[in-house]
C-alpha cells in the first residue's frame, strides 16, 4: 500500500555537521567548517575573506541580539510589526525593494506584494537585466560550475569579478583538474580586458595565458570583431584602439582550437556605455563558435539572492523583475518599475526594503516612509521609521538559495540558535496583520 | 464531513465500470462506501445525467525545473499576452507558451486534472524542480529523475560495473532527488554533445566512454525492473525529430530486451524518409510494433498548431533545431556533468508540410495503437503544444467527422499522405477515461488514484454530456480534489496544494562511499548537499502528503 513517508526524518542520511554552506556570494561554497562558541561563528576552513568578515560581523553581540526599532528607538518585535502593518495598510502605492533573501522569503514577499499591490524589484536587478535583456533578445549558450571544473580547456575572463566578487571561483572551478576524462586539461586562459588583467596574479601559474588587455570600454567592438573573425569574415583589426592585432589573432586561434571554451564575467563589472551591446556580441560569438565546436558562457551572479528572488518571481508569476502587482494584475516592465525610477519619480508612498544576506546592501536614499527588514548588523545613515532585524539564511535560519549557474540550489542549514525570525516568518506575520484589518 | 454525488453516471475502467448510475461518497479526502444510516451527509450534489470520472493524470508534462523557468524568462512578449487576473481565490499570473506555476495549477484543475508528473528532473536541479512544483497548486506532483547522460553512470557502464551497483545508484538517485521514476533522454547523446558530437545512433559509441545508447537503455530498463520501481524506464529516444528516426525508435524498443519500457512523445520519433520531401509518417510501423509488444507503453506528444516553446534536456536535438526558432532566439545549457537543457520557441503551422504531417502522425498513433491502457494523451507540454489543448484533442479522437474536417484544413500534401482519412476509429468515453485516468495510474503504480473505488483519493470530476466533447472536457461541471470542490464550470472555487508522489526502493547504501568520493573529486557541491530530505521536500515542495509508493518485490 502507498504510505506517508516516515515523519521526522529531517534528512535521508546524516549530514556531516558542522560543514556549512556560505550564503555570502553566488558560489554558495558548501565546504566551510564553522566553529560555534556562544554566539560566535568562526569559519576554520573554506571561507574567503569576504565570508570571514560576514561571519565575524554576525558574531558581534549586537548582531546576535538586535532589537526592532521605531525611529531608532528599540521596541518589541510585535510593536514593530504593528507599526509596519499600519504603514502598509495606508499606502496607496507601496514598493518592495532589496529582496536580498532566500527562496522562502521571496515566496512570502510575493504573497505580501499581491495583498498590497506593490511594485517589486531586486537591489541589483538593473545590473542583472544586462544578462536577462540579452537572453530575451538573442538567447544564450551557458554552462555550470562542474562542467567548467572538468571540461573547460579555454577560460576567457572579462572584468575581475571572478576574483573580487567571487573570491573562490578559481580555487573551486579552475585550480583543480580532476581529469574526469582521463587526461589532464591543458587549460589556457585569456584575460580579455584591462580589468581582467589586473587580477592575473590570482590565476594558477601552470596554465598558459594570453593577456589581451583591451580597454574595457571597447568590449562591444572587440566582441563584435571576434564574432566576425570566428565566422571567417575578414575584419580590419587595426580599427580597434588599444588592442594588439597579433594578440587578437592569437585569441581567435585559441578559441577555435578549444575543445570546450568558457567565457566568465560578472555583470556589475560592465560599467561601460553599451554594456548590453557587449553581451549581445558575446552571445553572437558563442553561437558562431558552436557551429563547429563547443563554447559556453558562465555569467557569475547569485549574490544577495538576486537569482533566487528572480527565479521565484518568474515561476510564480511568469515574468521576471521588475514588476507591479497593483490592481490584482501582474505587469512586467524593466524600465517603468525599476526601483530607482519608481523612487525618483515619487511613485511610491511606502517603501519596504528587505536585505537579510548583506549588511552593506542598505535602502537607497528615500524621503517617504520606509520599513527595513535587515540583517541584524546593518548600519543605516538615516534610521527608517521601522527596522526589524531578520535572520540571515544559512546562519540564523535555514533556507534555500540558487547558485550562480541557475541550476544548482542548496539548502542552507541554520548554524546557531537565534531569536531572530526568518524573512518568511516576518512577512507572514505582516501579511496576517494586514488581512486582520 | 461526507459529500454525496447523487446519481452519477460512473465511468471507472479500473473496476470495469462503464456508464453505471450510482452515488459517490467523499469523506476526509477519500472515496468511501455508502455511509451507515446514522451518519450525516453534509452536502449533496445532484449529478444525475452527468458523467463521473476520477481526476485526470498527466504523466508527461514539463511543469517545473530550470528549463521551464528559462523558457518563461525567454519569452515575455508571448507570455504577457495571456494574463490571468486575480480572482477571489486565485492570484494574478501569466499563462502563455511557458505558463507560470500558478497558471499551470489553475488551468489543469479547471480541466479536471488532479495529478501532473514532471518527466525530466535533472538530479542537479531537483531541488528547484520541487520548489517550482511546490508553487503549482491544486494538482498532485511527482517527477522522473533523469539519468543516462550523467558521467557517474557512464563511468560505471564504461568500467563494466556489475548490474547490482548500477541498481544501487539508480535507487540512490530516486531517494536523493525525491523522484517517482527514472527517465532517460537521448541516452548518451547529451553527454556526447558536450564532446562536440552532433549525432549518436543507438549503436554508435559515445566518443569518450565507448559505450552505446543501447547499452545505457538495457542497463537502465534492467535496473528499474530489478528495483521493482512501478513505472517502466521512461525513454526519450535518440534522434528526436530526425526523418527516418523510426529505425532508432525500433532499436530502442529492442534494447529493452522485453522488459517494461515507456517511450515518450512518440510522435517525434515516428518519422520515415519516403516521398519527395524525404519526410513521411512511420506511425503504422510503430503502432504495429507497440501492438505486438506488451512490454511497451507510449505517450504521443501530439502537435497542436500555434505558438509554443520547446524545452528539453536533449541539447543535441535542440541545437540541431535552433535554426527553426520562432521567434528567433534560443538558449542552451550544459549542466553539471549531469545532463543539459535547450529552450527553442516554436510555431507549428498548419500550412507547413512538416508540421501538418507531425499533427497527423500523432493522431495516427492514437488511433492505430489498439490498447488504450498503453497509450496516453500528452502534447509533451509545452513542446508539442499546451496542455490546455487536451479537450480539443479528445474531440479529435472521439469524433471522426470533426477530425476529418480538421484534416481538410491542413497543408494538402500532408493531408493526402496521411492515412488518417481512412481511419474510422472513434474513442469512446470509456477509452478516454482509460488513457487519461486508469491507464496512467496503473503505469505509474498509483494504487489510490485514477479510479473511483472506496479508499481512492477523492479526486472526482463531473462532466455534463454534450455533443461538443471539447466543451464538455474543457469546463467540467464540478471538480473535486482530495474531497473538496475546487472548480465549477471552469471557474476555480478553492485553492489548496496536492501531494508529492515518490518511490523509495531498497538498496545497498554502500554506494554512498563511492558517490561521496565522486562528488568531492568531480562535482562542485558535496553529496550531502545534493540530497533532498523528506522534511525539506515537504516544506519547499508544499506537500499535503509525501507519498511513498511501494516497489514490487523481485
Amino acid at each position: 500500500m502507498v504510505r506517508e513517508a516516515d515523519p521526522g526524518t529531517a534528512t535521508l542520511f546524516s549530514y556531516p555537521m558542522p560543514i556549512a554552506t556560505c550564503p555570502f556570494c553566488g558560489l554558495l561554497c558548501d565546504d566551510l567548517l564553522v566553529e560555534l562558541e556562544g554566539d560566535t561563528l568562526r569559519p576554520v576552513r573554506g571561507a574567503c575573506a569576504h565570508s570571514r568578515a560576514a561571519f565575524s560581523n554576525l558574531s558581534s553581540a549586537p548582531a546576535a541580539h538586535a532589537a526592532s526599532r521605531i525611529n531608532g528607538q528599540s521596541v518589541s518585535s510585535s510593536a514593530a510589526l504593528d507599526a509596519a502593518a499600519q504603514m502598509l495598510s495606508h499606502a496607496r502605492r507601496p514598493a518592495i525593494g532589496g529582496l536580498a533573501m532566500d527562496i522562502e522569503g521571496m515566496r512570502a514577499a510575493l504573497t505580501l506584494a499581491r495583498r498590497i499591490g506593490a511594485v517589486m524589484d531586486h537591489a541589483v536587478s538593473s545590473v542583472k537585466y544586462r544578462n536577462l535583456h540579452v537572453l530575451q533578445e538573442a538567447g544564450w549558450i551557458t554552462t555550470t560550475l562542474s562542467e567548467v571544473k572538468n571540461r573547460t580547456d579555454l577560460l576567457v575572463l572579462i572584468g575581475d569579478g571572478w576574483h573580487t566578487r567571487f573570491p573562490r571561483f578559481i580555487e573551486r572551478a579552475i585550480e583543480p583538474d580532476p581529469a574526469l576524462f582521463g587526461t589532464p586539461l591543458a587549460r589556457r586562459i585569456i584575460l580579455l580586458d584591462q580589468q581582467a588583467a589586473t587580477a592575473a596574479h590570482a590565476l594558477p601559474q601552470r596554465y598558459e595565458r594570453l593577456i589581451l588587455k583591451a580597454p574595457t570600454a571597447v568590449l562591444p567592438e572587440l566582441l563584435s570583431m571576434l564574432s566576425a573573425m570566428a565566422a571567417g569574415t575578414p575584419v580590419d583589426a587595426a580599427r580597434l584602439v588599444g588592442v594588439d592585432t597579433a594578440l587578437l589573432h592569437q585569441c581567435i586561434e585559441w578559441m577555435r582550437a578549444a575543445k570546450y571554451g568558457t567565457v566568465v564575467w560578472a555583470a556589475p563589472d560592465l560599467e561601460i556605455p553599451h554594456a548590453e551591446l557587449a553581451l549581445q556580441m558575446l552571445s553572437r560569438l558563442l553561437r558562431t563558435l558552436n557551429r563547429s565546436g563547443r563554447f559556453a558562457a558562465l555569467p557569475l551572479a547569485g549574490s544577495n539572492g538576486d537569482l533566487s528572488a528572480n527565479a521565484v518571481h518568474t515561476w510564480q508569476s511568469g515574468v521576471a523583475f521588475p514588476a507591479s502587482h497593483a490592481n490584482r494584475r501582474v505587469d512586467f516592465d524593466p524600465h517603468r518599475y525599476a526601483m530607482p525610477t519608481v523612487l525618483a519619480r515619487g511613485e511610491a508612498d511606502c517603501f519596504l526594503w528587505i536585505s537579510s544576506l548583506s549588511a552593506e546592501l542598505t535602502a537607497p536614499q528615500y524621503n517617504g516612509s520606509t520599513i527595513v527588514l535587515g540583517r541584524a548588523d546593518m548600519q543605516m545613515a538615516t534610521p527608517p521609521q521601522v527596522f526589524i532585524p531578520v535572520a540571515t539564511p544559512g546562519v540564523d535560519a535555514s533556507g534555500a538559495l540558487l547558485r550562480t549557474d541557475k541550476v544548482v540550489s542548496l539548502y542552507l542549514q541554520r548554524l546557531r540558535n537565534s531569536a531572530l525570525p526568518s524573512v518568511a516568518d516576518t512577512l507572514a506575520a505582516l501579511t496576517e496583520r494586514l488581512e486582520a484589518r | 464531513m461526507i459529500i454525496k454525488l447523487a446519481g452519477a453516471n460512473v465511468i471507472d475502467p479500473a473496476h470495469d465500470v462503464s456508464h453505471v448510475v450510482r452515488d459517490l461518497y467523499l469523506r476526509d479526502g477519500r472515496l468511501v462506501d455508502a455511509p451507515g444510516a446514522g451518519e450525516r451527509i453534509e452536502q449533496t450534489f445532484d449529478v444525475s445525467g452527468m458523467v463521473a470520472m476520477a481526476g485526470a493524470i498527466d504523466l508527461h508534462t514539463h511543469i517545473g525545473g530550470g528549463k521551464v523557468n528559462l523558457a518563461r524568462a525567454l519569452l515575455p512578449e508571448i507570455d504577457t499576452r495571456d494574463l490571468l487576473p486575480a480572482s477571489d481565490v486565485t492570484e494574478a499570473c501569466f499563462g502563455g507558451a511557458a505558463p507560470s506555476t500558478l497558471a499551470v495549477g489553475y488551468r489543469y484543475a479547471a480541466m479536471g486534472y488532479s495529478a501532473c508528473f514532471e518527466p525530466a528532473m535533472l538530479p542537479s536541479n531537483a531541488r528547484q524542480a520541487h520548489m517550482e512544483m511546490g508553487d503549482t497548486p491544486l494538482v498532485d506532483r511527482g517527477a522522473y529523475a533523469l539519468l543516462g547522460n550523467d558521467d557517474f553512470l557512464l563511468r560505471l557502464l564504461a568500467g563494466g560495473a556489475p548490474q547490482k551497483r548500477i541498481n544501487d545508484y539508480v535507487a540512490w538517485t530516486l531517494h536523493a532527488t525525491q523522484a517517482m521514476a527514472i527517465k532517460v533522454v537521448n541516452a548518451g547523446g547529451i553527454s556526447a554533445f558536450k564532446f562536440n558530437q552532433r549525432k549518436l545512433d543507438v549503436d554508435d559509441l559515445h566518443p569518450h566512454y565507448r559505450i552505446s545508447p543501447r547499452q545505457i537503455i538495457t542497463a537502465l530498463t534492467r535496473a528499474v525492473q530489478e528495483l521493482g520501481v512501478p513505472h517502466p524506464l521512461h525513454v526519450h529516444c535518440s534522434n528526436l525529430g530526425v526523418p527516418g528516426n523510426i529505425d532508432s525508435t525500433l532499436a530502442t524498443i529492442a534494447a529493452a530486451e522485453g522488459r517494461p519500457i515507456h517511450l515518450t512523445h512518440m510522435q517525434f520519433h515516428s518519422y520515415g524518409t519516403a516521398g519527395d520531401r524525404k519526410f513521411s509518417s512511420a506511425a503504422q510501423r510503430i503502432a504495429e510494433a507497440v501492438n505486438a509488444a506488451q512490454n511497451v507503453s507510449i505517450d504521443v506528444g501530439q502537435v497542436v498548431f500555434g505558438q509554443t516553446v520547446t524545452a528539453s534536456g536533449d541539447t543535441m536535438a535542440q541545437y540541431r533545431n535552433s535554426g527553426l526558432a520562432n521567434p528567433r532566439k534560443w538558449a542552451l545549457m550544459d549542466i553539471e556533468c549531469d545532463a543539459g537543457c535547450g529552450v527553442v520557441p516554436f510555431k507549428y503551422r498548419d500550412q507547413n508540410f512538416v508540421n501538418a504531417l507531425q499533427w497527423a502522425i500523432g493522431l495516427e498513433l492514437f488511433l492505430l495503437i489498439k490498447d488504450p491502457w498503453r497509450v496516453f494523451l500528452t502534447t509533451d507540454h509545452p513542446n508539442g503544444g499546451p496542455f490546455t489543448s487536451y479537450p480539443h484533442l479528445i474531440r479529435l479522437l472521439t469524433d471522426r467527422s470533426f477530425r476529418n474536417d480538421a484534416l481538410a484544413t491542413i497543408q494538402p500534401d500532408a493531408a493526402a499522405q496521411s492515412t488518417l482519412k481512412d481511419i474510422a476509429r472513434e474513442y469512446s468515453l470509456y477509452e478516454i477515461a482509460i488513457m487519461t485516468r486508469a491507464g496512467p495510474a496503473r503505469i505509474l503504480g498509483l494504487e489510490d488514484r485514477g479510479h473511483l473505488g472506496a479508499g481512492a483519493a477523492a479526486d472526482v470530476v463531473i462532466y455534463e454530456p454534450q455533443a461538443d466533447v471539447e466543451a464538455m472536457f474543457r469546463a467540467p461541471r464540478y471538480v473535486f480534489k482530495d474531497g473538496r470542490l475546487v472548480a465549477e464550470r471552469g471557474e476555480l472555487k478553492a485553492v489548496s496544494f496536492g501531494s508529492i508522489h515518490t518511490v523509495k526502493p531498497e538498496f545497498d547504501r554502500g554506494i554512498e562511499r563511492e558517490l561521496d568520493d565522486y562528488f568531492a573529486r568531480y562535482q562542485t557541491l558535496s553529496m550531502a548537499s545534493s540530497k533532498i530530505g523528506d522534511d525539506e521536500v515537504r516544506n519547499l515542495g508544499r506537500a499535503r502528503n509525501l507519498l511513498v509508493h511501494p516497489c514490487r518485490a523481485t
